[in-house]
Parts: C-alpha cells; structure tokens; sequence
C-alpha cells in the first residue's frame, strides 16, 4: 500500500470510529470501550511475540501495574489521575525494563515461564495487600473527569488506541523493525550480521509493557473499580488468543482480532466462561494450521490483482 | 601483517575439549583454508573467533585489537563477517530484507532508498537479483548460500569467514564457486577464511591451509605441503 493510500485509509477509519458510537447505547458503547482497551494490549504484546518473538505471559501483570499505580495514587493520595496515568506507564516501562533484563539470556519457554511467575507473584501480592489495594473486594478509584460520560471515555480511548498504534507503525517500518524481525527470525544470524540483539529484546519489552501499563492506567479509571482481573492470567491469555487469532506479526491482525473476539464473546455470553475455553482451542488451531491469523487468511484469498 | 590471530585458544563444553591451545593466524588479503576431519572442530574455532562462543583459555586477536569475548554483532561491526554451515536466512523476511538488515546495522543513519539499493547490488553480486521479494524460506539449498553471502557482504567486511559453501554443488559449479571467491580477494580486497570439505577447491583457491584435527592445530602451510604430510594423511584415512 502507498503512503497516502494508507494515510487515506487511516483517515476514513478513525472518522468511521468516531461516528460509530453517537447512534449507539450505553451497553454497545461499553463493549466498545473495552475493545479498544484489548487493541492496546493485543497491539503491544503483539509488538514482543509477533516481532521479537518473546512468548510475555507477562504482559497483563503491567496493564495491572498501570492501573493499580494510578488507582493508588489517584485512591489513596488524591493525585490527578493523569498524573496518576504517568506515572502508571513509567513504573510499567520501568518493570519492564527489569523484567526484559532479567529474561535476556533466555529464549522461549523459559522467558514464558520467568514472566508467568512475574504475573502470579503480583498477583498474589495484590490480592494479600489488602490495606492497600483492597484485595479482591477491589480498589474504588476516580475517574478521568468530573462528569461520567461513555462517549467521553470511548474518545479518550480511541485517541489512546491511535496513538499507540501509530508509535507501533513507526517503530516497526524503521530500521528499528527490520532489526526486531531479524531477531524474531534467528539470533544467532542476527548478531552476526551485526544486530544488537540483547538491546533490541529489552527494548521491545520496555516499551511494550509502557503500552500496557498506559493502557491499563486508562482502563482502570473508566472501570471506577480495579479488581486482580486486570492482572489475570484469564486476561492474559485472551489476549494471547486475540493476536493469533488476529494475526501475529502485522500490526493491522491485533486490531482485528481484540474486536473480534471481545465483541463475539457479548454476544455469546449466555453460555457463561465457556468462551475462554472456546477461545483457547481456536488460537491452538489457528497457530496451527493458520499461523498468520484471519490476516493470513485474508491474504491468501483475496484477488490479486496484476502488477 | 596478520590480520586475524588466534593465541592458545581453548575451548571446552562440560568434559569435552573441542578445542586445545590452538595457534594460528591469518594474513592480511590471503585465502586460508581451514580443514580437518569431521568434528576436528572447525566449526568451534569460527564460533569462538566471531563471538557466538566465548573461548575458555586463549585470546582472539583481530586487526590488532583483541576481540577476545566481544559479542557477535560487536565483532561482526568491526569487520568480521561469516556465513553458516547450515544456512540461517530470516525465512519470514524477503531476500532484499535480509540484506537490508546488514545494511542498516553497517549504515547507520543512511536513507532507505539508498540501503534498498546497496542491498540489490549485494544480490546481483552472487547472482540472484531477482529474488529480491522472495521470502528467504522458499529458497533451495544453494539460493540461500548464496543470499547469505550477500547479507555477510553487506555488513562490508575485511575479513570473511565462510563455512563450508561448496556443499552440493557439482564439478562446473565448484570451479565458479573458486573463481568467485578468489574475485572476494582480487576485486573487494577481502581476506578469506574458509572451512571446506570439498579438497580439490580448497587446494585450488587457498594459498595457505590450516589442519585441525581432535581440536588441536596438525599443521598449517602451502596446500602442495599439506597434501604430502604423513599426519594429515593418517588423520584423514586413520593408521
């Protein structure tokens, strides 16, 4: 795609998001605002097991650490929220940080595993500090403004979403994403051919669990109540099935896949939690026998036309 | 002058002495030859010397500057480059990606149209330009030598570490292969370092031959002489 084809379609999508929720009730304006926060998160984690090929189990214990940072200091201190949201992507990027450095030598399940006892530690943590987090019973925060307003926060939301998606269009058409390909692909041959491999690993991580510490930050204002689902392994791995499903490694399959899905589960709610499960078992044949997603999918059967 | 040098090398996985006190040099705008029976640990020594091993005991010595536990891509900027035994290509990247990753890491800063085209004249240099938007996974065995190459080239090397590269090619191809790596030489200014088990290239191209065998150094000189030595002989057809 062309440059101002592409900046042609990002126009008219964002326009199209704009209007799509003024017709719209509260209940479809809820479910909307909760997909645009799994774009985040999808797009983010996309960014360390689609271009670097970090396997995060991780990644929903920062959008935790943004939103119970935020939430405490907003709850407890009588921070702005804003603030609050700062410092929330800040402490994420930090833990990050430290995470990704912990992690450097270890490829595959390993990194998986180290950043799966990550995100049950917090968990427990937070559901045991209970003076401090209000454990289970979850944490009352404030919101993002004065007055509660759905569409208010669908904006904030989207605005939100754009941006992280446009930072993850940049990095991965710079030379920035040649090199998180390359070590996707194979590290030994690309520090070979002179790729600072170890630097391009943390990198992705800091920024990726910013992303979700940003995004969870936002989330947990417009909950009003933080709960430990936020840095559930439930969340996680829907999230995990929202890229796969969408498609790992092109920035577009996330998207796709975080509306998708969370849009597909409101409906299918009757059946109770049965959809994770459901979920579960699709990602494992998409992994399978699609590996590129419903992206993938796509691409192989739309008509091509001559060059 | 010695370009690359390699002083009491050592290398040892767990009990396993891959590579004992190994002595051995390289000299500035030559052809070397590396040989030895398999699992001498020719593959070790280039591992150790580009900084995907780290040696146990020795030091790595190259352009004067020693190198020793510098990681690969530290050692692959300062203009060290190698190719694999078994070809490693980004699969999922295009041929001219691939290249381009090199390029970018070499040139840091440059515009990409420019690193587009230095990449495209990588590719024509070993011959397949036009495989450019081919993924790299489709390849067969010789195309992604071949890219290889280019991508090693891209990284605009002094030294060149080549890994076995006439594997499964035949009589007419092999006598190319010797002419293109002499051209490496004559016309880029290249040094070569190469491991190779087809002999009859080996001996036409290089004009000095390392033998390893067991991990240890059996001799090194002109391939007329290593031909002819009883050592070599016995550690490539036993007593």
């Amino acid at each position: 795609m062309t440059r101002k084809k592409l900046a042609a379609t990002a126009v008219i999508t964002i326009a199209g998001m704009c209007v799509l929720p003024l017709g719209l009730g509260i209940y479809p304006q809820h479910v909307l605002i909760t997909s645009l926060f799994y774009v985040m998160m999808a797009a983010s984690w996309n960014l360390l097991a689609g271009y670097t090929g970090q396997v995060s189990f991780g990644h929903a214990a920062m959008a935790g650490i943004g939103a119970y940072t935020s939430g405490i200091l907003a709850a407890k201190l009588g921070i702005n929220p804003w603030i609050g949201v700062c410092f929330g992507t800040l402490l994420a990027a930090l833990l990050g940080l430290g995470l990704g450095s912990l992690c450097l030598k270890m490829g595959g399940i390993y990194l998986s595993l180290t950043t799966l006892a990550f995100s049950q530690i917090l968990q427990i943590v937070i559901v045991n500090e209970y003076d401090v987090t209000r454990g289970t019973m979850g944490l009352q925060v404030p919101g993002l403004m004065g007055d509660y307003s759905k569409l208010h926060y669908y904006y904030i939301m989207l605005a939100a979403a754009a941006v992280i998606l446009v930072i993850l269009y940049r990095m991965i058409h710079s030379n920035l994403g040649m090199n998180f390909r390359a070590v996707q692909n194979d590290e030994t041959a690309a520090a070979a051919v002179g790729v600072k491999v170890l630097q391009m690993r943390v990198l992705a991580f800091t920024v990726a669990s910013a992303m979700a510490g940003f995004a969870g930050a936002l989330y947990g204002h417009y909950l009003l109540l933080i709960t430990p689902e936020i840095p559930s392994l439930d969340l996680q791995f829907y999230v995990l099935a929202m890229t796969v499903i969408g498609g790992m490694g092109s920035l577009i399959g996330p998207v796709i896949g975080a509306f998708t899905l969370n849009i597909l589960a409101e409906k299918i709610r009757d059946y109770g939690e049965y959809h994770v499960l459901v979920y579960g078992l699709v990602a494992l044949l998409m992994a399978r026998f699609a590996p590129n997603g419903l992206i993938g999918i796509w691409q192989r059967f739309k008509p091509v036309r001559p060059r | 002058m010695a370009l690359l040098e390699g002083r009491k090398i050592c290398k040892s996985f767990g009990g396993v002495q891959a590579l004992s006190e190994v002595d051995f040099a390289v000299d500035a705008g030559s052809i070397v030859g590396l040989i030895g029976p398999n699992g001498a640990g020719k593959t070790t020594l280039f591992n150790t010397v580009a900084g995907a091993f780290k040696p146990t005991s020795g030091r790595v010595v190259f352009n004067g500057t020693d190198i020793t536990g510098r990681p690969a891509n530290a050692v692959c900027r300062m203009g060290m480059a190698r190719t694999f035994q078994v070809s490693r290509p980004f699969g999922a990247m295009s041929c001219l990606e691939n290249v381009m990753v090199a390029a970018i890491n070499r040139r840091p800063g440059e515009p990409r149209a420019s690193i587009e085209r230095f990449a495209l004249e990588k590719l024509s240099f070993v011959g397949i330009p036009e495989l450019e938007g081919v993924e790299a996974r489709q390849l067969n065995v010789i195309q992604k030598k071949r890219l290889e190459l280019a991508r090693a080239l891209a990284t605009e090397p002094r030294l060149l570490l080549l890994d076995e590269v006439m594997g499964g090619l035949n009589t007419q191809e092999i006598n190319q292969a010797v002419a293109f790596i002499r051209s490496l030489r004559d016309k880029l200014g290249l040094t070569v370092l190469w491991i190779e088990h087809v002999m009859g290239a080996v001996m036409q191209a290089a004009e000095r031959i390392i033998v390893l065998d067991q991990g240890r150094v059996l001799m090194a000189g002109a391939p007329q002489d290593v031909v002819a030595d009883e050592r070599v002989i016995q550690a490539y057809l036993g007593e």
